[in-house]
Formats: C-alpha cells, sequence, structure tokens
C-alpha cells in the first residue's frame, strides 16, 4: 500500500460548521498536578498546571519526550485523574465522574486520537468508525450508516469494508480520525497524530486535522513535537518542568 | 448487549495473536462439548437401567395389596374382591393365601414364601408366571370338584434358584413344611405336604427366583386348615405413581381392620440405592465440565492479556467497564454454548443409537437384560445445560472482571 495519497481525495467538506460564540471556553484545567509513584520515589509531571481551550481554538502543545504531554491529554479525556487539581468540560467536573460517568463523557464529548492507530484489527473500516456508535446503543445499520459518512469525510469511502492490515499507515490514521469525530464531540485530543507517519503522509492528515477542526467548530488539543504543525495552530504552548507557557 | 454480543463472537472467530489462545479456545469447546455429552449418556444409561428394572420388578409384583392389619387373613372375601374391582383406577385384582414355608428335597431345604393362587387372576396382576423357564403354570388351575383324574399330590411352582439350591426339577417332588402345624399332646407338631413340581420360573430378581413358591389356592388352604380364607388381594392400578393414592382409596372402600402396601414401598431401598447411583455418576461426570471450565478461564485470562490495548481502545471511545466485562462474559458463555449445544446433539445422538441398534451387548444371565438400555429424557438435558452453563459463567467472572478494570492511560502508556 502506497504512504501517501492524493490530497485531492481528501476534498469537499460537506459538514455544515456549528456555530458557537468564539470565547466559549470548553475546556478548563485549574491547579492540575500529577505524580506518579516509581521505585525511585515521587515524580512530578507537572504541578499547578492552567489551560483553557476555547470553542473553535487550536491549541498545540510541545515538549520534550517524557514531560507529561500524554499524561496531560489523558486527564483532559478523564482516562485518568490528576493527583490534585480539576478539569471542567463546560459545567462538568471531570473528576466527580463516575467510570461509567467517564464512559459517557469520553463516548459523547471527546474524540481520541493516538499516535498509533489502535484501529481494531478484527474489524473493518467502516466497523471500527461505527465502534463508538455501537457502544453507545445504536442500531447497526445506524451506525454503519454514519461510519460511511465519515469515511467519505476523509476521503475513504471505498475503503470502508477494508480491515485495518489492509491500509497504510496514513489510511489507517484517518479511519482513526473519523471514530473520533463520528460521535460528533465538541472536543478532539490527538497524541502527536502524525508522529508515526511519514513526511508527506503526516501533512495530509495533520491538513485533513485542521479542515475537520475548522469545519465542525472543534475545540482541539494537539499534542506533537512537529513545531511546524505546531505552529499552524491558533496557539502554542510548551509544557516545560510542570508548567505550560506560550511558545514563541 | 447486541454491541457486547458482535464483538465477543468477533473476537471469537478471529485469528488469534498467539495461536496458543486459539487451540485453548478449541480445547474448551471440545472440553464442554465431552463434558456435556458424557453426562447425557451415563444418565441416558442409568435412567435405562433404572426403568427396565422397574419395568420388571413392577411386572413381577403386584402394583397395590391388601391385608388385614391384624394379620388374621381375610374371610369372606369374594364379595370384598368383587366390590374392590370396581375401585376407581384399580384394573385388575387377585386372591392369594400368602405364607412362610420351608421347602425340603432330600437333606436340601430352603425358606420359602409360598402363594396360593387363581392363576388366571393372578396372570393379571403379576408376570412371574409368565416368565416360565421349566415345565407350566397351568397345573395350578382350579381343580373341578368331581375330577376323578386328579392326582393326589398337589402341584407346585417354584423359582430357578430355589430349584437350583434344592437341585429339584419338574416332575420330582418336594416336601412343604408350614411352621402353622397342629396343637397335639406332644405339642405343636409342623404340618408336612407332599408336593410336585409342575413348573420353574425365572424374573431375573434373585428376591422372587430364590423364595417364591406357588401352588393353587385351595391346596394352599388345606395345608394352612384354613378354608375359605385369603391373606392378600393384589391390584394391578392404571397409574404406577400414584400406587399410594390408589392404595389408600382401596383401604377406605375395604373399611376399617385392612393396610395395604405398595410396589414403591416394598422397593425404597433399591431405588434410593439406583438414585444415589445416578447423582455419583452425575457429580463425577461433572468433574469434565469443570475442567472444561478452568480450559475457559485460562482461555480468556490469555486473551485478556492479548487484548488489553483493544480493551483500553475500547475504553477511550466510551465502552462502559460493565461493556468490557459483559464482552468477555459473553465469550465465555459463547464458547460455553457451542460445546454444550455439540454436546447435546452428540449426547442424544448416541444415546438414541444406543437405544435403538443395541449395539452393547450384555450377559443376560448376569443382568437379565441382553443389551444396554438407553432412556435418555428431556428433563437430564436440561439440567445437564443449566449446570454447564453455569459452570462455564463461573469461569468468566474473573477473566471478565480484569478486563473491566483495565486502565486505559496505564495500558496505553507504554505502548
Amino acid at each position: 500500500m502506497p504512504e501517501t495519497e492524493d490530497i485531492s481525495r481528501l476534498e469537499p467538506y460537506r459538514l455544515e460548521p456549528l456555530i458557537v460564540e468564539p470565547r466559549d471556553i470548553v475546556l478548563r484545567a485549574a491547579k492540575l498536578s500529577k505524580t506518579y509513584t516509581t521505585g525511585r520515589g515521587q515524580l512530578d509531571l507537572f504541578r499547578d498546571l492552567d489551560l483553557e481551550v476555547h470553542a473553535g481554538e487550536m491549541v498545540a502543545i510541545v515538549g520534550e519526550s517524557g514531560v507529561g504531554k500524554s499524561s496531560l491529554l489523558h486527564l483532559l479525556a478523564a482516562l485518568d485523574r490528576p493527583t490534585s487539581g480539576e478539569v471542567w468540560c463546560g459545567e462538568s467536573k471531570l473528576s466527580e465522574f463516575t467510570p461509567s460517568q467517564a464512559a459517557e463523557f469520553r463516548n459523547r464529548d471527546v474524540g481520541y486520537v493516538w499516535q498509533f492507530h489502535y484501529l481494531l484489527p478484527e474489524f473493518t473500516a467502516a466497523e471500527n468508525v461505527a465502534m463508538p456508535l455501537l457502544a453507545r446503543g445504536d442500531s447497526r445499520r445506524t451506525a454503519i450508516h454514519q461510519a460511511i459518512k465519515w469515511l467519505s469525510e476523509v476521503g475513504l469511502a471505498d475503503r470502508a469494508e477494508h480491515r485495518s492490515g489492509e491500509l497504510s499507515g496514513g489510511e489507517q490514521q484517518r479511519v482513526s480520525l473519523a471514530r473520533a469525530l463520528v460521535t460528533e464531540p465538541k472536543l478532539l485530543l490527538a497524541d502527536e497524530p502524525t508522529g508515526d507517519l511519514d513526511g508527506k503522509t503526516a501533512d495530509i492528515v495533520f491538513d485533513l486535522i485542521q479542515n475537520l477542526h475548522k469545519a465542525h467548530g472543534l475545540a482541539s488539543v494537539l499534542v506533537t513535537h512537529n513545531l511546524e504543525f505546531a505552529a499552524r495552530c491558533d496557539r502554542m504552548l510548551r509544557l516545560r518542568d510542570g508548567r505550560l507557557a506560550p511558545s514563541i | 448487549m447486541r454491541f457486547e454480543l458482535f464483538i465477543a463472537s468477533r473476537y471469537l472467530r478471529a485469528k488469534r495473536r498467539q495461536a496458543v489462545v486459539g487451540v485453548i479456545t478449541a480445547i474448551s469447546v471440545i472440553g464442554v462439548a465431552a463434558g456435556v455429552a458424557s453426562l447425557i449418556i451415563a444418565l441416558a444409561i442409568t435412567n435405562g437401567m433404572r426403568r427396565d428394572l422397574q419395568d420388571r420388578l413392577v411386572g413381577s409384583t403386584a402394583h397395590v395389596m391388601l391385608m388385614r392389619v391384624a394379620g388374621d387373613g381375610i374371610r369372606d372375601w369374594q364379595p370384598l374382591l368383587s366390590r374392590l374391582r370396581t375401585t376407581p383406577h384399580v384394573t385388575a385384582a387377585a386372591p392369594g393365601l400368602w405364607e412362610q414355608v420351608l421347602i425340603s428335597r432330600g437333606a436340601r431345604s430352603s425358606g420359602a414364601l409360598i402363594k396360593g393362587i387363581v392363576p388366571a387372576d393372578e396372570r393379571t396382576v403379576s408376570d412371574l408366571l409368565k416368565g416360565m423357564v421349566a415345565g407350566s403354570a397351568n397345573a395350578l388351575e382350579p381343580l373341578v370338584d368331581s375330577d376323578p383324574n386328579a392326582p393326589a399330590i398337589p402341584p407346585i411352582v417354584i423359582g430357578k434358584d430355589m430349584a437350583d439350591s434344592l437341585g429339584v426339577q419338574v416332575g420330582e417332588t418336594v416336601q412343604v413344611i408350614s411352621p402353622q402345624g397342629e396343637m397335639t399332646p406332644f405339642g405343636l407338631v409342623p404340618r408336612y405336604q407332599r408336593y410336585t413340581l409342575v413348573g420353574i420360573f425365572k424374573s431375573g430378581f434373585y428376591q422372587y427366583d430364590s423364595a417364591y413358591a406357588f401352588t393353587r389356592l385351595a391346596d394352599a388352604q388345606r395345608l394352612f386348615s384354613e378354608p375359605d380364607l385369603i391373606s392378600v388381594i393384589s391390584f394391578k392400578v392404571d397409574n404406577l405413581y400414584a400406587a399410594d393414592k390408589i392404595g389408600r382409596a382401596i383401604e377406605t372402600s375395604a373399611g376399617p381392620g385392612f393396610q395395604t402396601t405398595n410396589w414403591m414401598e416394598q422397593n425404597i431401598e433399591l431405588f434410593r440405592a439406583l438414585r444415589l447411583e445416578q447423582y455419583v455418576s452425575f457429580i463425577v461426570l461433572t468433574l469434565i465440565v469443570f475442567v472444561a471450565a478452568l480450559n475457559i478461564l485460562i482461555a480468556l485470562t490469555m486473551m485478556v492479556m492479548e487484548k488489553t490495548r483493544d480493551i483500553a481502545v475500547l475504553m477511550s471511545f466510551g465502552v462502559r467497564p460493565e461493556q468490557v466485562r459483559r464482552i468477555f462474559l459473553f465469550q465465555g458463555l459463547l464458547i460455553s454454548v457451542i460445546g454444550t449445544v455439540l454436546g447435546l446433539i452428540v449426547g442424544y445422538g448416541m444415546s438414541w443409537l444406543g437405544g435403538h441398534y443395541r449395539f452393547i451387548h450384555l450377559d443376560a444371565s448376569v443382568y437379565s437384560i441382553e443389551y444396554l438400555p438407553f432412556a435418555p429424557t428431556l428433563i437430564d438435558g436440561l439440567i445437564v445445560t443449566a449446570v454447564s452453563l453455569g459452570v462455564s459463567l463461573i469461569a468468566t467472572l474473573y477473566p471478565s472482571g480484569s478486563a473491566a478494570s483495565v486502565l486505559p492511560a496505564e495500558a496505553l502508556r507504554y505502548e
């Protein structure tokens, strides 16, 4: 399979953009701390970290490997709990969620893209994309219909019946992006979404993320090592010494 | 539920990254099937043996027996017999005079229960006289009063084991000694009577073949000096399992001073032992299902380890922990259901073939039956299915619980 595709295949994007107030805060982290206990003692990843992400805003977080960028995204997605501090998504306080409520939050409000595609190899591309809808109880017919619509969004309608092993790296990541957005969340969290791709394919995927972000009025947080991509975001923050600071 | 079943069934069919998980899954299915099939076949055999034994036992004995509580015999019995024959659910009735005697030939002797009977009536309540292996029971028919050709020595029919024990053959004579003798100035003198052996029966039950002897009712009455007295009225009824209830109705109809016993009461220890044997077989064979369930536990545990990353990914897009638990629970149950269905098909199939073609032969002189009987029942299948699914469900609890407790951030941190 080729690793790069013609970007013209990704056009056009048909969904109407959501109308949101530009200064609505979708996600807010206040005095967030995360400490891990290791064999050598306590490891403070970050302390008293604050972050606000507004509707329609695309924020890039950069930083050295191991500073806690991925861990921060886990906290923002309620995949993990902070040692102290709070994360708010709208009016919801994530630390008060039960495991089931956290799961429902991730299903309704968050689209998550990993560095690796993490598609389930036993299922087709359409089934992988439909999975979040099936999990919430939608009928198979509705979920697959919606999945194919989103596969079209990422230019892979013709790959709907292919399993992940039959797709290229770029295609796999695009399927994973469709899976993240199929529930039409308000928040997109992407953890080095282009980190596992070659340069040209990474460009295609980043362009796609950016276009979908704009088309759907998402609030997006991207963790990336690629400063060029980070510079194309609305804001770039650097995570260093446990703090987030604007990066020039 | 549909979502969990969808994932579970796809996981079960998919090729494995670790081939050993697939092998253990296949072994689990085969194990459950083997356990279920073994249980069905074993229960069909014990049922068959019990049913055969019951049929022959019930054929050999009356279903209900009426006697006096005081044991003083039933006088003026003909009107009573006629009346009781009309009792609801009674299909046949026969009079009998039963007494303990000693039967001897030469130096050999054997205790016996001699039954004075009317053969035409007796055959309607018991099959013992239908299983003659030597001679005939025709000579037991009542004599016409003025028959000049009537032999002086009355006829007797005894069981095969008693005949062997006494070393007597048809046509030879035996001595019957009744302890209910006559009081003389020298004390109680037993009464002796010589009988000609006219037939030998075999029922397959040692208790009957070694101890029962039949003679004409009139000859028995003469032996015990009790003309026109019987001790028992035997009944056949239309519902074997209602013998107790019908017996009480007969008691009521007979009036005060009577009591009944039935075939179940008389053989309660035997049937209790058979039931115990069935329980023990069931427990022993359930161990096969336990071993299969252990395989399910191992297969699922390995599968959860293999799928930890996928579980974390599922959770990252909102699959709830209880849904993850159900995915692996369904997977274990699917293995169990497939194994159980296969086991039921094999078990009932083998039982049907065994019952229909009788391909397992037995020594009739030992078991009184020439083939191994199979009698599979629906209730056994339901019980075995419930046990199999129940045990498998227990086996899935640990792996499905550990799948539900996967922490997605932890599971994916080092990927």
